[in-house]
């Protein structure tokens, strides 16, 4: 009986991203991706969000509040690791400033910067493949307590 | 020394020169680098450190306030008398004998504390402190904002950035030539190919090579597409400030069949890995010819849309204005200080490229309109300059002589372009065929303690307008 996930709010954040992880983002929202016709969008509170969606190796400035924005999420909630530097395997995982990406994606989107069509079917394919049950599991909690 | 060190680069700022770099190294030495625009030559300025502190330009030359501070924080040298010595870069979590510059250390083991640092207010009654990020509503970098505001009026603005330092300084440092490359291409992702070009040019010099002019135009084609795409995208977000969606909508497209385009010729949407030491990469006259006509198809009826629009023009009229003489004090570079009427635009101090460059494109207004439409303007220049580069690629022969490294290749070589967002300059020193200081001093880094100044009189309302319209990437400037 399980359904797939038919919805994916996603709140963005970036954690030392070269603003190319962002500009394709932002072309997703455009006409010629148009990712809200699939259920998926960028939202502007953790709070409206199901995912978290991370660019950039995670600086050492921001980690903390990527610890926060994933505490504001409900569950049940993802993370998303968009991007080469996100990914763990960018050009800037060994600089004192850096903890290396981001810890346990629940969905990695390789790239520098993903092509915008290759990002919405891998989303599109991670939502065809999980059921609405299936975002919610009891790796939550020790999920959240990884970053930094 | 020290009355010779501010008395010179006083000189040099007060003939017009503009100020390159201004930065440090290991050995306790300050190095100013200034341009004198009028015949391209460069200035070197040098001090050494006394008791490892250093008299502070700060107060009489306020655009090297960020740059002394900088030093401080990366080096530990101090600026002596330096109006505003708060940390820039460095956080409350970074261990106080950490300067990342200085020692090779690179794990520097965090402190577990916050890493906020104190902002500047106002106090008083009815103020009301707003603070704004670090991550924010939508698709946008990091940095935090603390406005102090009464009323709907901004009062002040402190903004935090270097949320993104990602020590790429460091991180560059010990690499081989061969290693810098795909690191100084991702330092920014809107000005990656002027990254490049920077980098190549700085090698080539060091190493005694003549670039080719075939070359040469090859990288005036991918510096201005870079433009084009860098301009399109900032002219889609301006409109997004004001909800303007049709106007926001129609020129994301046009910006997604130029990245097409991009793609489809010289293999990246971004253009990286485009530009190396000795070589570029090219595409065939009519094929590059295609995606200017193409874009242009779109490009004419959304300006005349977006311009006959007196609702959205008018939101820009009077909004976010930067006066010329702040802007001159500042060194704010780029779209930034042209829109308010400084005529100093790269190219002209860039020989090589002769009489494709048309000259400056200038407003004087030195608002949101302004910079919103010297954009306009420079995106048909930019087309102009590709089509006509392309075309004369074909008039020039194949001449590339195979450009090899030398093994020990040694030295300082400072290398500037006008990327989409101004001056932007590499201070380059290799040593033994390896990277010793590598400094990025990007347009960016010059224009946003403007951006802080220019809110202040402005509603909080007005605020994404006036920051899309400076469109200031944090990237680059947090390194």
């Amino acid at each position: 009986m399980s359904k797939p996930v038919r919805s994916l709010q996603i709140r963005h954040v970036d954690a030392g991203s070269c603003n190319g992880c962002e500009q394709e983002l932002t072309a997703l929202t455009g006409r010629d991706y148009d990712m809200q016709r699939y259920g998926l969008d960028i939202v502007a509170s953790p709070r409206h969000a199901d995912a978290m969606l991370v660019t950039g190796p995670v600086t050492d400035t921001m980690a903390r509040s990527v610890e926060r924005v994933w505490q504001a999420i409900s569950v049940p909630k993802i993370r998303i690791a968009f991007g080469d530097c996100a990914a763990g395997c960018g050009f800037s995982q060994d600089s004192y400033a850096s903890h290396g990406g981001l810890n346990d994606p629940d969905l990695t989107i390789a790239g520098c910067p993903p092509e915008p069509g290759k990002a919405l079917s891998l989303l599109r394919a991670w939502m065809a493949s999980h059921d609405t049950h299936g975002m919610t599991s009891v790796e939550v909690e020790s999920n959240s307590k990884k970053i930094g | 020394m020290t009355t010779t060190w501010k008395h010179q680069n006083q000189l040099h700022k007060d003939s017009g020169h503009e100020l390159l770099t201004l930065t440090a190294n290991r050995r306790g030495k300050l190095t100013s680098v200034w341009l004198d625009p009028d015949d391209h030559r460069q200035s070197f300025l040098d001090l050494d450190l006394v008791d490892g502190s250093f008299p502070s330009l700060a107060a009489s030359l306020p655009e090297t306030a960020w740059d002394e501070r900088e030093i401080h924080d990366l080096f530990g040298y101090i600026p002596l008398g330096h109006p505003d010595p708060r940390p820039l870069i460095r956080t409350p979590r970074w261990p106080k004998d950490f300067l990342p510059l200085r020692s090779a250390q690179l794990s520097p083991g965090w402190l577990e504390v916050e890493p906020d640092l104190p902002a500047l207010q106002v106090e008083g009654d009815g103020v009301t402190i707003m603070k704004v990020g670090p991550t924010h509503a939508g698709i946008i970098e990091s940095g935090h904002f603390v406005f102090s505001i009464i009323g709907e009026n901004v009062l002040h603005l402190d903004a935090h950035l270097f949320q993104n330092h990602r020590g790429i300084e460091a991180l560059l440092e010990g690499k081989t030539v061969g290693e810098v490359s795909p690191l100084v291409t991702r330092i920014c992702a809107a000005d990656s190919v002027s990254n490049q070009t920077n980098w190549a040019s700085a090698v080539e010099q060091l190493a005694g090579f003549i670039p080719s002019e075939r070359l040469l135009l090859n990288r005036i084609i991918l510096l201005e597409a870079e433009r084009v795409l860098s301009h399109l995208n900032d002219l889609a977000q301006i409109p997004a400030g004001v909800g303007y969606q049709v106007a926001h909508q129609r020129a994301l497209a046009m910006k997604e069949l130029w990245q097409r385009g991009l793609q489809s010729l010289f293999g990246h949407r971004f253009l990286f890995e485009t530009v190396h030491p000795g070589s570029a990469v090219s595409a065939p006259a009519d094929a590059v010819s295609e995606i200017v006509h193409a874009v242009r198809r779109h490009w004419v009826p959304w300006r005349q849309v977006v311009m006959g629009h007196h609702g959205f023009t008018n939101r820009m009229r009077g909004v976010g204005t930067t006066p010329l003489d702040q802007v001159i004090r500042m060194g704010a570079q780029g779209v930034t200080s042209r829109a308010a009427g400084k005529e100093f635009d790269a190219r002209q101090s860039i020989p090589w490229y002769g009489e494709v460059f048309e000259g400056p494109v200038i407003r004087t207004s030195g608002d949101v309109l302004a910079r919103f439409e010297l954009r306009l303007d420079e995106v048909e220049a930019s087309l102009r300059i590709i089509e006509k580069a392309a075309r004369m690629t074909y008039k020039t022969p194949f001449q590339d002589q195979p450009f090899t490294v030398p093994e020990d290749i040694d030295g300082r070589a400072v290398a500037f372009s006008e990327s989409p967002h101004g001056l932007n300059v590499h201070d380059v020193s290799l040593s033994q065929g390896r990277v010793s200081r590598y400094h990025v001093r990007a347009a960016t880094y010059r224009n946003w303690p403007l951006v802080a100044q220019t809110v202040a009189g402005n509603a909080v309302a007005d605020f994404p307008l006036i920051n899309k319209s400076f469109e200031l990437c944090y990237s680059c400037t947090d390194r």
